[in-house]
């Protein structure tokens, strides 16, 4: 996977500007970061495929067959309901984005802040890519949109076992530390479900996420994509 | 038999297959832990290995890879059973045959600093008790290594734990660097510098792919090489891998003639891939390579070959800097960032490091400084100390081959700097003078050279590590010393063969237009030979004299570094930023302008009071445009814009306090850290900024901060605001004990908290005073407590 352009209009939305439009200094430290992003991001991504063996709705637990890791809670339960299979995945943008983001920090701050926003959003567009390109492999199912560890009341303490079933250090280079955040940061894990029928889009919304209180997208009026 | 026996009696040595993937056939599932196995089943795992065994492997891997205190935290069993049992197991395997048993010790699964959370010594206390709980095993195995400082980590436990062979294997991307970075020819020299038995590649991809890889590690090592790829690459959905077992001895007997001697299999391999390799290589020879290896030092993503003059970048060093004293006395890292990045980006390729200053503890502030550096820079560094104990602590955390500055004839130096230079595998600079001090000649100072040079041999340094500098004298007061420097330079080049150092720009002290001299004199010793000039890189006419150097001599090939660095249409060494001269420094704060706001600066300075200016220009203007974010007219980015022109303005008015030895502006200390477990800092160092603009001494203990750390730092500095913050719900937790160890020691002090996941209540239930939304409430925060 290349990236050619990265979404600097997602970036200037993770940093709060809503419908204002950034001065031409910010506009410019986006385009210079984009170029430099472009530069060290190495796209990688690793994925398996899992059958479900049981949704156990009353104790909210999905079994995997083959796999040691449970998914647990209400939501994960919800949002794989009808689907046969899972495709449990990580990606990351790499080390590189870490270390030139520490750079950038020492030599100059505004840049660093426009920096790690679009570096934010590089990841979920790796995300999107790397399902587009998982998907075209598989014929005959639909997906439902990616889950990762965190939305609602699905563990972010199941990042670690993320990491292990996808043999993710020896992969793509991707870990988890003891309080479960991924390293390199700009990284993401993630699951989605494969169903032989069509799936209606489910979004959870605010009232089931865990920023609805802090939210700065909620504050102006506006929603993110949960 | 032990293992150098069978490297001199085997044409080539083999080791096992995969155990992952015979584990996985036998059910284990998925994101399993295989070494529980070798207590629940260790039948099942001594008939694995009774197979490798019976396919002919000399070598077996333990069923260790993850065992390690953080991957084995939620199994019944400790480190040491896991590791007894599964050496057992294997030893039973191989009873009666003459296949050795080594102990396999993988990744620890944790990221190490600057990118994870895990510290060098924790990386070497976790590799160390796995190596104690190895005792019974023939050998250790390192391997599936991405980062090359937890390799070393491992290294280094190993040699200092144990006495036997040690194999080192890392993964290698088709790229030809790991995941982290590191180039192989940096995994090489640092490897067989830190004592390492073999060397090597392992896993990633499969033998084919290999293939480039291998050939660059054969250029960079004289120790025999390892090889143990996958079988191809994995099926997601199968989990199958897609090459034969004849198909992968095909392309490993393709790989001898880059002078392989060990080879074995990775994930996906089998007893049948071992006995097919052995099959195919039994009628070829072992191909001993013996390359030579080029005087080079490196970090891991980068290696500096010496085969032309490279720029040491001399700036990190305080002496006769008085802003750089401060810094140091102030624990203020991010000043030789700055000078760090400064010196890299004007064409050093190599940074001396010497922190030595009264009053510090040089020993830790080496240390981090070494590994703050190494955070923001590819460039190999030389740690530079007169300090045994500083060298030895910096040797150790250093990430890399490093160069060690310096060694001297004379007789105490010599005995306590070289070993460390040879259990570290560093470089080392030997400067001509001993207990007589510096001879006048040129012959004698040759002669000091060579009995360096001689010492260095008998402990097993390699000549290629050894570099000579033979001094500068200052020109004025000895002018006859200038050619004698020279002349012993040369000698030593080209009679001792050695790589050569100078520090330069000590040669005009005390004359007019130093820079004239410096670069002269810089021209006329590499032209005598000269390799490591230790220079000032900021100054053009110094960085320029080496670039044209290199072009004049066809080391710049086709002259691109040359007209790379000069040949844009404006210059970047002698552009200057010419701008209006009649805007204001508010004008300057808002529009983001650095240069102009520092200018205006410079010029208000000479008429204005300092504190005038900081209390009625650089605060106002900053509060305005804290005013403005708070109302949603600017944004994030731009308050941060305008803060760190007033940083510029503020650099300008310290620089210019110090000049005059008055007192630093200072409204009030405070501790900002982001607590235990979190690496999100960005938030943490935009309050940094802000407050630091409004005159107070920020102490930046930087992220996943102890919580003993917080309270000692408020303690000895007698602190009485303390900032903390956190990105993630998961280390909220640590923010919470950080304010309870604070209350415990009943310190005098304020505790701002913030951080993406906070709420108001949340701040106060935790016993934190103010809650913080963003940056600029830090600031109104500070003022009412600090004033």
């Amino acid at each position: 996977m290349i990236l050619e352009r990265l979404r600097i209009n997602e970036a200037i939305r993770y940093l709060g500007y809503g419908n204002h439009t950034p001065d031409n200094n910010i506009l410019k430290l986006l385009k210079d970061s984009e170029k430099e992003l472009l530069k060290v991001i190495k796209p990688k991504y690793v994925y398996k495929i899992f059958d479900i063996l049981e949704i156990d709705m009353n104790n909210n637990i999905v079994t995997l067959l083959g796999c040691s890791m449970k998914l647990v809670g209400k939501d994960i339960v919800n949002h794989l309901t009808g689907c046969q299979r899972v495709v449990v995945m990580a990606c990351t943008a790499s080390n590189e984005v870490d270390k030139l983001l520490r750079i950038t920090q020492v030599k100059d701050m505004t840049k660093a802040v426009v920096m790690d926003s679009l570096a934010s959003a590089s990841v979920e567009q790796i995300c999107d890519n790397a399902q587009e390109e998982i998907l075209s492999e598989i014929e005959d199912y639909y997906s439902t949109w990616r889950f990762s560890c965190g939305y609602g009341d699905f563990p972010i303490e199941s990042q670690n076992m993320f990491i292990d079933v996808l043999d993710a250090p020896k992969r793509i280079g991707l870990n988890a530390t003891t309080s479960h955040l991924l390293v390199p940061t700009k990284s993401v894990t993630a699951v989605f479900g494969l169903s032989k029928n069509k799936l209606e889009k489910k979004r959870l919304g605010c009232e089931s996420c865990n920023m609805k209180e802090k939210c700065n997208f909620r504050k102006k009026g506006e929603r993110c994509e949960f | 038999m032990n293992f150098r026996e069978l490297l001199e009696n085997n044409e080539f040595v083999f080791l096992d297959g995969g155990m992952g993937t015979m584990l996985q056939e036998r059910g284990l599932e998925i994101g399993g832990i295989p070494e529980e196995l070798n207590i629940k089943n260790s039948k099942m795992i001594e008939e694995i290995h009774r197979e490798y065994v019976e396919a002919g492997a000399n070598i077996l891997y333990t069923n260790t890879f993850g065992a390690n205190r953080f991957k084995l935290e939620n199994i019944d069993y400790s480190v040491d059973e896991i590791i007894k049992s599964a050496i057992s197991n294997a030893k039973k395997a191989t009873y009666g045959t003459k296949t050795l048993v080594a102990q396999d010790i993988g990744p620890i699964g944790q990221l190490l600093e600057p990118t994870g959370t895990l510290s060098f010594n924790e990386a070497y206390d976790v590799f160390k008790e796995q190596v104690i709980a190895g005792e019974d095993s023939d050998l250790i195995i390192l391997e599936t290594m991405t980062d090359l400082y937890e390799l070393k980590a491992g290294l280094l436990a190993v040699k200092e734990n144990s006495n036997k062979p040690v194999i080192c294997t890392m993964t290698f991307e088709e790229n030809l660097r790991t995941f982290t970075g590191c180039e192989i020819s940096s995994m090489a020299l640092t490897l067989e510098g830190l004592g390492a038995d073999a060397i090597g590649l392992n896993c990633s991809l499969g033998p084919k792919e290999l293939e480039p890889v291998v050939a660059e590690l054969s250029r960079w090592t004289r120790l025999p090489i390892v090889i143990k790829p996958n079988a191809g690459l994995p099926d997601p959905e199968t989990n199958m891998y897609n090459v034969t077992p004849s198909e992968f001895s095909q392309y490993m007997k393709n790989l001898v003639k880059y002078g392989v001697k060990i080879f074995g299999g990775c994930c996906g391999t089998t007893p049948d891939f071992i006995r097919e390799t052995i099959k195919a290589l039994s009628d070829v020879k072992h191909v001993k390579l013996s390359p030579e290896i080029p005087a080079a030092v490196c970090s891991p993503n980068k290696t500096v070959i010496i085969n032309q003059p490279r720029i040491i970048g001399e700036r990190i060093n305080p002496t006769g800097k008085k802003v750089f004293k401060e810094a140091l006395l102030k624990n203020d890292i991010d000043y030789i960032l700055g000078q760090a990045i400064e010196q890299t980006g004007a064409g050093a390729e190599i940074l001396d490091v010497n922190v030595g200053l009264p009053g510090i503890d040089e020993e830790k502030m080496m240390i981090s400084a070494v590994k703050a550096i190494q955070g923001i820079t590819d460039a190999p560094l030389q740690i530079d100390s007169t300090i045994p104990e500083v060298l030895e602590s910096a040797l150790r955390i250093y990430n890399g081959k490093p160069i060690v500055n310096s060694v001297n004839g004379e007789e105490k130096s010599l005995k306590a700097v070289l070993p460390l230079v040879k259990k570290y595998g560093a470089s080392v600079v030997g400067l001509t003078l001993d207990e007589n001090g510096i001879p006048k000649k040129a012959e004698d100072r040759f002669a000091i050279a060579k009995r360096i040079l001689d010492r260095a041999l008998e402990l097993g340094i390699p000549k290629e590590n050894v570099f000579i500098d033979c001094l500068t004298l200052t020109a004025s007061a000895e002018q006859d010393g200038v050619m004698e420097t020279l002349n012993a330079l040369n000698r030593v080049k080209n009679e001792l063969g050695l790589k050569t150092v100078l520090g330069v720009s000590n040669i005009s002290f005390g004359l007019p237009n130093r820079e004239l001299i410096n670069s002269n004199f810089l021209t006329m010793a590499m032209t005598m030979g000269l390799d490591l000039p230790i220079i000032n890189p900021n100054i053009s006419a110094m960085a320029g004299a080496v670039r044209s150097y290199r072009l004049l001599t066809g080391s710049d090939k086709n002259s691109l570094e040359f007209i790379a660095e000069y040949g844009g249409d404006t210059p970047k060494t002698i552009a200057k930023i010419t701008s209006k001269a009649d805007i204001t420094l508010d004008y300057a704060i808002e529009n983001g302008l650095k240069n102009d706001g520092a200018r205006i600066t410079e010029k208000l300075l000479e008429e204005t009071d300092s504190m005038i200016i900081v209390n009625e220009m650089l605060i106002p203007a900053l509060d305005k445009a804290g005013d403005e974010f708070e109302k949603g007219k600017i944004f994030l980015p731009q308050l941060i814009q305008a803060a760190s022109v007033a940083q510029a303005c503020f650099e300008v008015i310290k620089a210019n306090l110090a000049k005059n030895s008055a007192e630093q502006i200072s409204k009030g200390k405070i501790i900002l850290a982001t607590v235990k477990g979190d690496i999100h800092d960005i938030g943490k160092n935009i309050v940094k900024v802000l407050l630091e603009n409004y005159g107070y001494d920020v102490i930046d203990l930087g992220r996943d901060v102890d919580y003993q750390v917080v309270v000692n730092s408020a303690i000895e500095n007698d602190v009485h605001l303390i900032g903390l913050s956190a990105l993630m719900t998961t280390t909220l937790i640590s923010m919470e004990n950080t304010i309870k160890l604070i209350h415990e020691n009943n310190i005098d002090c304020k505790i701002m908290v913030g951080g993406a996941v906070l709420t108001p209540e949340y701040a106060m239930k935790i016993g934190a005073d103010f809650y913080a939304k963003d940056a600029k409430e830090s600031c109104d925060i500070a003022k009412k407590v600090l004033g």
